[in-house]
């Protein structure tokens, strides 16, 4: 019946639109606004899209994904940052994939066909929301929404309604299989206690007189209903309900071959009434729970004690296949990943650390606490993977790029032009283009939508086209090499394969093989601005006053010091600072210097250097590590320095872990350092003429004004950096 | 609606077109504003409604009967600052008889950052189950995103003022006579003669004819720019006292330059612009353009927080549902952030609106009627529709009560005021807004028992999915203090409420659990051996104070103890507030 057509992608006029910033946008440029048929899938038309998607996943090379989230950073603070060592940028892809919804996917299968020497693509619009469909824990209690994230959605007009009204739920394989035992166990418990409940019944008093006179009543019917069955067993007798409404509280059907009652109307606590009379009073009847198209309660009459029995295996049985039927059901989109699991194709995503990431958490488990642990599983899951945003660094395709961004519209627009747009007219023609046409299936044309940009499914499509395209730079002859186990052991590619990009500015990239992180060659030589960081070297400040500005921070420090002694001051918002030190034993001597200074009230620390800095008694200051300690809370503050009040009380403990081998740190490095001063006072000795050289360096101020001047440069300076970073 | 009614409820009838509310977005938000404020200026009270994003982050930080008023403003408190509100429904109205005139407005809200300065906020949750059943109702979430009303709380409005980067005109301030230091008097010569030079340049252009490259030169030298029609030049400082000096000197240099600071995303001062007016008129026209600029400005900045501002300057009392839900979300998002304990948000509240009526604690007044938190949804009707099914209540209790609004004119003698039952908030928040004489099937017995917290444990690390009932009966006995009249509810799937029902008991099984005593009996051995804890209602209380929201009460009941020990020694002084005096509560137990 379904007949598919193959139509050229085509595109309209060229549409240039500045992007403005926004967390959300991570691929950000002017780009042409091509219309392809992308089919949109939402729950009404899921399980038909996904029989479909099955066979176009298994005949296809290679699978694109894209997805859309809520948001991407919980906290200002915890943006990507140059200052990130790999166990914190994990910290923060982590962070951001448990807290964020993921609402839209896309998924494009492509397949090489040969006749046509082109590839035929299949693009799909899955809308997700993590609604709960089962009446245990679904797949998540609540999300996080970054604002001007969901605002930037809005103005790619994205459908809010048919993701919330209409998304496809799913359960994560953890979740499910606690769904699984939940869920069983329940109906379980409830089947037991039905035979050992006459203690657990006990604690309903029948105590008020509306009680007894139900439960008598109730007792009474039972007893004429059962009475009538027996008596008139052939007969087809007719239960006389007394109750006349339109919908009967009793009604008599038959359950399982067996006669029975199907009580209608009734209150919970009356049900509980009802089961204690059966229970009492009736050796025969049997109170059961059907969970049929609506939930059912059912009072059925048994032979013996034998068709008891039976009757209740069979109700457990129902129960149990009924509950696999609705998990299963309640799984949902994971069918889509369990897909590409297990299929083994090759998954392109387009600087897809994250997109993997939210893929772990929403449809694996909870994300494991380290990057080695994370890139095994993935691994095991999807053992190739490429990022085109890795690939389109190889040095082949360099010149091309030239200096244009990576992002992916742009990669798009400069790789398949012929795609974005059908004026031939541009020069960029000369070199041999990969076809790619899509394919739509015409007999659910209200499906389809014509795809838009930062939408998940056109995304996708963008991302399988430039991954094609680079294929053939690469060299990759698909004549030859098609099906996709060969193109995924394609010695061109290796090189590629399972090599993510990470850092946002490090140029840092992970191998899902070993979890390990690799440096871009040659990154720091070209591109790096700033001098290498160097971890140890950082001191971690937070709680000074807002109005502390980097170059007045600088200043106190370099008083302190020495003038070369600060290698770069970062702020990670306007309560929190990284200062990192030309040496490793100026931080411990900070530390020192600083608690030391907080001890003491006296003239001396009041007028040394840093007391601006601790003005107002609030500040703090730590070690590194204690920022990747304040990252790994769930709690999210905007601004830094109130998280880390919020997790203060617990970081406590702590803190003295850390001033421990902060003191094991001195031993080693700084030996001299302890030579010289055997105990921290001697450091505070050492104020006074510091305190000296400010004094001078006042003087000087007020005669040089171009000094001043110069310093002005700096801070705008840092102030730029603050920002761009 | 009346059937059953045990109270002599009069019945109240809407006066016409009162049933259509009013729908308000970022397009007709401005004509609806003024509209709104004639309704409000001609009514008695002002029914108010919200609807939310969210309202608990786990199934047991819902406000629930177990909670004193101050775990339950900790817990709306912890709702209001991780959620965020879509609508606001907005109802004034006046009872004259047995007519309601009122007029129910609804306004779309998005914390949409307009000013691209990360406020009004970040980022804010959404509970999963609050917006499938928002979307069950047919609630249009793309009308919210894409054109609802943008605000600023009065403490974001105050702290956006530098953040805008708005040209605000220097004035002049009286200085110290203290003579200048000598890099002040560089700096200002300086200045001096590049102003100097400017203005020159400016004056002589405007005789002589350049042609266009000429002119474009002239500006790239002189580093002059336009500000509107008029020519202007930018000076950079660092400080504030360079700002001073900078208008210092120009008013003193001459008359038709007007200095405008210009403030950086910091807040601190970037640059003095100076504009140059052409006579004393243009120099009165540029200061109205700036001041029409600024109000412009302020009007966006406020947003939706106008119609709030209107609602307190009113005074008139405000009746809601919900109040410590409502009015938590209220003070958080347009007024400041929450204040730390009940106490002070009270306090808070009054000076921004002295009357709120909340009507659970009007029914609870009105004495033994069903109460009105049945576990039915809120009749499948959209948010909008509840400001007026509010109001109507409020009318019929109003009846009842004899409240009188306090300027009216039918004060009776026994006629009570708002007064009299204003700004006191019931804490247990129910989702379902029910008409109390509605009742169902009746026959069910009251179960309300008062309680004193002392007599409450806290139970956890059973086997998750047990039910209360199995796991009563299996404490049953293992200690003396088992073997009397209790009871067991589940307050979530990981932890378990016990409730003594003579004094005294709790406090002994607490003690024994501390001092080991409860070893001697086996079974209760085995029970702790298998990881079952006990704590009192003063580590519950701990835990909604540090605001350990974890998902799993039993978590953060866990969390609690361990930095108990941590944290007694490190504030000895602890505020003396957290030594409870116990509290009474009434718990109806069914409701867990």
């Amino acid at each position: 019946m379904k007949k598919p057509c193959l139509i050229r992608a085509f595109s309209k006029t060229l549409t240039l639109t500045l992007a403005r910033f926004s967390p959300s946008h991570r691929r950000f440029s002017s780009s042409p606004a091509a219309s392809i048929s992308i089919k949109r899938v939402t729950k009404s038309n899921f399980e038909s899209a996904l029989e479909d998607l099955r066979r176009h996943v298994r005949a296809a090379d290679f699978v694109s994904i894209d997805l859309e989230m809520t948001g991407v950073t919980s906290a200002p603070w915890r943006e990507s940052l140059e200052f990130d060592r790999s166990d914190v940028r994990y910290l923060k892809v982590k962070d951001s994939a448990e807290k964020f919804a993921v609402v839209q996917f896309g998924v494009c299968p492509f397949r090489w066909d040969g006749s046509k020497e082109s590839f035929v693509a299949h693009p799909h619009n899955f809308y997700i929301f993590p609604r709960k469909e089962l009446p245990v824990d679904g797949p998540s209690y609540e999300f996080l929404c970054q604002t001007t994230s969901i605002d930037f959605l809005a103005k790619y007009q994205f459908d809010f309604n048919a993701c919330i009204h209409e998304g496809i739920s799913y359960l994560s394989r953890a979740q499910e299989a606690e769904a699984l035992h939940t869920l069983g166990s329940a109906y379980g418990d409830e089947l037991i206690n039905s035979q050992y409940q006459s203690e657990d019944l006990r604690e309903i008093p029948i105590v008020s007189t509306f009680d007894v006179l139900f439960t008598e009543r109730m007792k009474n019917t039972f007893c004429e209903w059962r009475d009538g069955l027996s008596r008139n067993s052939n007969e087809g007798y007719q239960f006389e309900d007394n109750s006349n409404g339109p919908m009967p509280r009793l009604l008599t059907i038959f359950f399982k071959m067996r006669p029975a009652l199907k009580l209608n109307g009734f209150t919970s606590h009356q049900l509980r009434l009802i089961q204690l009379v059966v229970k009492r009073h009736f050796k025969e009847l049997v109170y059961v729970r059907v969970d049929g198209e609506s939930l059912s309660k059912l009072v059925v009459y048994t032979d013996s004690d034998e068709d008891k029995a039976l009757l209740m295996k069979e109700v457990k049985e129902d129960l149990s296949k009924e509950t696999e039927g609705k998990v299963k059901a309640a799984v949902g989109f994971r069918h889509v990943i369990d897909l590409l699991a297990s299929e083994k194709k090759i998954v392109v995503g387009h600087n897809c650390f994250l997109d993997i990431a939210h893929i772990y958490s929403k449809f694996f488990g909870p994300l494991p606490p380290s990057i080695e642990e994370f890139a095994a599983s993935i691994h095991k899951n999807f053992p190739f993977v490429v990022d085109t945003k890795n690939l389109l660094k190889d040095d082949i395709v360099q010149h091309l790029m030239k200096n244009n961004s990576t992002s992916l519209s742009s990669a798009f627009a400069l790789l398949c032009p012929q795609i974005a747009y059908t004026s031939k007219s541009s020069g960029v023609l000369s070199r041999p283009c990969m076809k790619v046409g899509v394919q739509v299936d015409e007999t659910r044309s209200s499906n389809w939508n014509s795809g838009a940009k930062h939408e998940a499914g056109y995304d996708a499509f963008m991302t399988g086209c430039v991954f094609a395209q680079m294929c053939s730079h690469l060299g990759i002859d698909f004549n030859l090499h098609a099906p996709s186990m060969q193109l995924a052991q394609h010695e061109k590619l290796q090189k590629h394969m399972n090599i993510l990009y990470l850092g946002w500015n490090s140029g840092t990239f992970i191998d899902l093989t070993t979890g390990a992180e690799i440096l871009e060659t040659g990154f720091r030589n070209q591109k790096r601005r700033y001098p290498k960081v160097v971890f140890q070297n950082i001191v971690l400040i937070w709680g000074f006053s807002s109005n502390f500005k980097p170059r007045e921070l600088k200043e106190c420090i370099c008083k302190v010091f020495g003038s070369d002694s600060v290698t770069s001051i970062y702020y990670l918002d306007k309560t929190a600072a990284f200062i990192q030190f030309c040496k490793s034993e100026f931080v411990s001597d900070f530390l020192v210097l600083k608690e030391s200074l907080e001890r003491r009230n006296d003239p001396i620390s009041v007028l040394h250097p840093l007391a601006k800095l601790l003005e107002g008694g609030t500040t703090h200051a730590a070690i590194y590590d204690t920022y990747k300690q304040i990252c790994s809370f769930s709690m999210s503050k905007v601004l830094f320095a109130d998280q880390a009040e919020a997790v203060g009380i617990k970081l406590k403990t702590t803190e003295m872990d850390s001033r421990e081998e902060l003191e094991s740190d001195k031993l080693d490095v700084g030996r001299e350092n302890r030579l010289e001063n055997p105990n921290s006072d001697s450091v505070v000795k050492c104020t006074p003429g510091s305190k000296g050289n400010a004094g001078k360096d006042e003087n000087i101020r007020f005669f040089c004004e171009d000094i001043l001047d110069s310093l002005y440069v700096n801070q705008s300076l840092i102030r730029k950096r603050t920002r761009t970073m | 609606m009346q059937r059953q009614s045990r109270r002599y409820l009069s019945s109240f009838s809407f006066s016409s077109g009162a049933g259509a509310v009013k729908q308000v977005t970022k397009a007709n938000f401005s004509p609806a504003v003024g509209e709104l404020k004639d309704r409000i200026t001609n009514s008695d009270f002002i029914a108010v409604s919200s609807q939310k994003t969210g309202v608990s982050s786990a199934p047991w930080t819902r406000i629930l009967p177990i909670d004193t008023s101050g775990t339950a403003y900790l817990k709306a408190k912890a709702a209001a600052e991780r959620f965020e509100l879509l609508q606001f429904a907005v109802c004034p109205f006046k009872i004259q008889g047995s007519k309601i005139i009122a007029s129910p407005y609804n306004f779309h809200l998005f914390p949409r950052d307009e000013l691209n300065i990360g406020m009004p906020s970040y980022s804010f949750s959404c509970q999963t189950s609050c917006l499938t059943s928002m979307a069950r109702e047919g609630f249009d979430f793309n009308v919210c995103i894409y054109d609802g009303i943008s605000y600023l709380s009065r403490v974001q409005e105050s702290a956006s003022k530098g953040l805008v980067g708005n040209p605000i005109p220097g004035i002049c301030q009286v200085t110290s006579a203290s003579s200048p230091s000598v890099a002040d008097t560089i700096f200002m010569e300086r200045i001096k003669s590049r102003v100097r030079h400017w203005r020159d340049a400016c004056h002589n252009s405007n005789k002589t004819t350049d042609d266009a490259l000429v002119k474009s030169l002239r500006k790239l030298i002189l580093g002059g720019e336009i500000y509107g029609s008029r020519p202007c030049m930018n000076i950079d400082v660092c400080n504030d006292s360079q700002v001073q000096l900078v208008v210092q000197m120009l008013s003193k240099f001459s008359d038709d330059l007007v200095p405008l600071i210009i403030s950086d995303m910091g807040g601190g001062p970037k640059s003095v612009r100076i504009v140059l007016t052409s006579s004393e008129e243009d120099k009165i026209l540029l200061k109205n353009e700036l001041q029409n600029l600024e109000e412009e400005q302020c009007k966006q900045v406020r947003g939706f927080r106008s119609v709030i501002d209107f609602i307190s300057s009113s005074q008139k009392p405000l009746v809601a549902y919900n109040c410590l839900s409502d009015f938590t979300f209220i003070h958080s998002k347009f007024l400041a952030p929450l204040p730390p304990n009940m106490t002070e948000f009270m306090c808070s509240l009054r000076t921004v609106f002295s009357n709120v009526l909340d009507l659970n604690h009007l029914l609870k007044e009105i004495g033994p009627l069903k109460r009105a938190n049945t576990s039915h949804g809120t009749n499948g009707k959209d948010h909008a529709h509840n400001v007026l099914r509010i109001t109507d209540l409020f009318a019929k209790l109003s009846s009842i009560l004899k409240i009188a609004p306090a300027n009216g004119t039918e004060v009776g003698q026994y006629a009570r005021t708002v007064q009299d039952y204003a700004n006191i908030f019931y804490p247990c928040s129910s989702n379902s807004l029910q008409d109390p004489v509605d009742e169902n099937a009746s026959g069910e017995m009251e179960t309300l028992r008062k309680v004193r917290t002392e007599s409450l444990i806290f139970l956890w690390g059973f086997r998750s999915g047990i039910s209360a009932g199995v796991l009563k009966s299996s404490l049953h006995g293992v200690h003396d203090v088992f073997s009397e009249d209790f009871d067991v509810r589940l307050v979530d799937k990981s932890c378990a409420i016990v409730v003594f029902w003579r004094p005294g008991l709790a406090e002994a099984l607490l003690e024994d659990m501390a001092s080991g005593a409860a070893n001697g009996s086996a079974s209760l051995r085995e029970m702790i051996s298998e990881g079952l804890k006990v704590a009192g209602y003063g580590t519950y209380m701990r835990v909604c104070r540090l605001g350990l929201w974890e998902e799993k009460l039993a978590d953060s009941l866990d969390k609690a103890l361990s930095e108990l020990s941590s944290d007694l020694l490190m504030n000895n002084a602890m505020d003396t507030s957290e030594i409870y005096g116990g509290s009474d509560l009434m718990i109806n137990l069914d409701d867990l």
